[in-house]
């Protein structure tokens, strides 16, 4: 596995996990009380995500841009 | 493939600026300003300078052509990158002519998306905060912003980006004002077995996660009519995949127009052949098909033991205020079909009816974006509300009219600074591919 690789496959593992602890952890709670679920748990945690998509997709670029060692 | 330092002109058109492109600009330049000036005076006088008023007590509506040309330009973007996409994943090269068009329509469609968007909030600056900061997950909006604006804009930049390095390589080879542009955007681009095998992984991984976001997206976008609950007409399980279909329907129109276009001006006939055109109109044939099933299915459902507000709604829509809109629209997409299914039966694509077809259902999809943001927001009240009224003031107007020349000059600046076609291949690097 090349240094491309590792970094590559690292950004999108981030980038998801960004998404899925902001989406499920970070943002307003998933239930039925209009004033408990309105307000995120960590403000910005929208902004989070997107972060998370970001880098996920940027991963691409690295891959595509960046140079082995050998190169 | 261009040699070192070649003295020939860039391909394409690139970089050569005409007189049919400066009055082509001179007419966007006029449209963006008048949409300027529509924007000042929403920002000087507020909302009320917009036909929109408040559900209910001011019997208006909150939603006007503002939210439809949210829904229209994202559903263009649909189809764009759906083709480009299409064309990586299968390997379809009769097609490869339209790719890079379809991810420029998808890239400015969505910069159009967001922009209507940040017109349609009174207070913009405050909107687009608040929206990274506190948005619900819960929300469809959040689907819409998140989803939509947000990553799949940049999954397609990504996309166009990467797709389009190794023709970025080929004009560093030409001697131009635009070679420096083009060495940062090929960003150390070799053309060697290794790096095409790389560009073919990504873009096939890239097809694979931008396909399954973008039907996420759109039904999110449609979700956010099809969950309320308190809106006759919206709340329905047909929303989201009806919302997904006559995107495609409205993007495939617009690329084929495009298509003709651009093809007219470079001369690229060979480039973008006839069998790429047939292969749009089966496309748009079928999604017409499908599309034309949901509204039957859909009038029928409601027709057939509605409630008082769903009755109420259907008659403003079948026989009543907005029949002509309704009608109009259904008409602007029947008839495109049957020309459509003429052409299939008889094998006979014929470029020019393509781009008819194609303009009639843009018009057609606009009038069913406005059919679904409207009636159900001034017809069929659930509270003892009268019936409310919506027509579009000229500075809404004014700003429709300045995002389409805002789109056209975007894609018309992008053709003036890089190959809108993609470059075609040398010999060796076909050998390279096979």
């Amino acid at each position: 596995m090349t240094r491309r690789d590792i970094v590559t496959i690292s950004m999108i593992a981030v980038g998801v996990v960004l998404m899925v602890v902001s989406y499920f952890f970070w943002a307003a709670p998933w239930c039925a009380n209009a004033v408990e679920c309105s307000n995120p748990r960590l403000e910005w945690s929208p902004a989070i995500f997107v972060m998370g998509v970001i880098l996920a997709f940027s991963s691409a670029v690295y891959y595509e841009v960046a140079k082995d060692k050998e190169e | 493939m261009a040699t070192p330092e070649t003295k020939k002109p860039l391909p394409m058109g690139v970089g050569s600026i005409g007189a049919g492109w400066l009055a082509f600009m001179g007419i966007a330049v006029v449209g963006i300003i008048f949409g300027l000036v529509g924007v000042l005076v929403e920002q000087q006088q507020g909302m009320v300078s917009t036909g929109m008023r408040n559900l209910g007590t001011m019997q208006g509506a909150t939603w006007g052509v503002y939210i439809s040309l949210v829904v229209y330009f994202v559903g263009v973007s649909f189809a764009g990158i759906t083709v480009a996409a299409l064309i990586r994943l299968f390997n379809l090269d009769y097609l490869k002519g339209v790719a890079r068009m379809a991810e420029v329509m998808t890239v400015v469609a969505l910069v159009l998306g967001a922009a209507a968007i940040i017109v349609d909030l009174g207070q913009p600056l405050r909107g687009i905060v608040n929206l990274f900061r506190y948005a619900r997950p819960q929300s469809p909006f959040f689907g819409t912003f998140a989803l939509v604006i947000s990553g799949y804009l940049y999954a397609s930049l990504v996309y166009l980006y990467v797709t389009s390095r190794p023709d970025a390589a080929v004009l560093t080879e030409y001697r131009s004002k635009l070679r420096g542009f083009f060495r940062f955007w090929a960003a150390g681009y070799v053309d060697t077995p290794d790096q095409r095998e790389r560009d073919r992984r990504t873009t096939f991984w890239l097809a694979l996660a931008i396909l399954p976001l973008l039907v996420v997206a759109h039904s999110s976008l449609g979700f956010v009519f099809g969950l309320q609950v308190g809106r006759p007409g919206w709340f329905g399980t047909l929303q989201a995949p009806a919302f997904v279909v006559l995107a495609g329907v409205s993007g495939i129109g617009h690329l084929l127009v495009m298509a003709a276009i651009i093809r007219k001006v470079l001369n690229a006939e060979e480039r973008v052949g006839k069998r790429a055109f047939a292969w749009l109109g089966r496309f748009m044939m079928v999604l017409l098909f499908v599309y034309l099933y949901f509204i039957v299915v859909e009038i029928l459902t409601t027709m057939y033991q509605p409630s008082i507000a769903e009755q109420e709604l259907s008659e403003a829509l079948l026989t009543g205020r907005y029949a002509w809109l309704f009608w109009g629209s259904s008409a602007a997409l029947v008839i495109p079909l049957i020309g459509l299914g003429w052409m299939a039966v008889t094998r006979t694509w014929r470029v020019s009816w393509l781009v008819v077809a194609g303009i009639v259902v843009n018009v057609g999809a606009l009038g069913k974006r406005l059919l679904i943001v409207v009636p159900s927001q001034t017809d069929g009240q659930l509270l003892p509300y009268g019936t409310g009224t919506y027509f579009p003031t000229w500075v809404e107007l004014s700003v429709a009219v300045g995002l389409f020349s805002l789109g056209a000059a975007l894609v018309a600046i992008f053709m003036k600074v890089f190959p809108i076609i993609e470059l075609e291949e040398s010999p060796e690097r076909e050998e390279v591919s096979v």
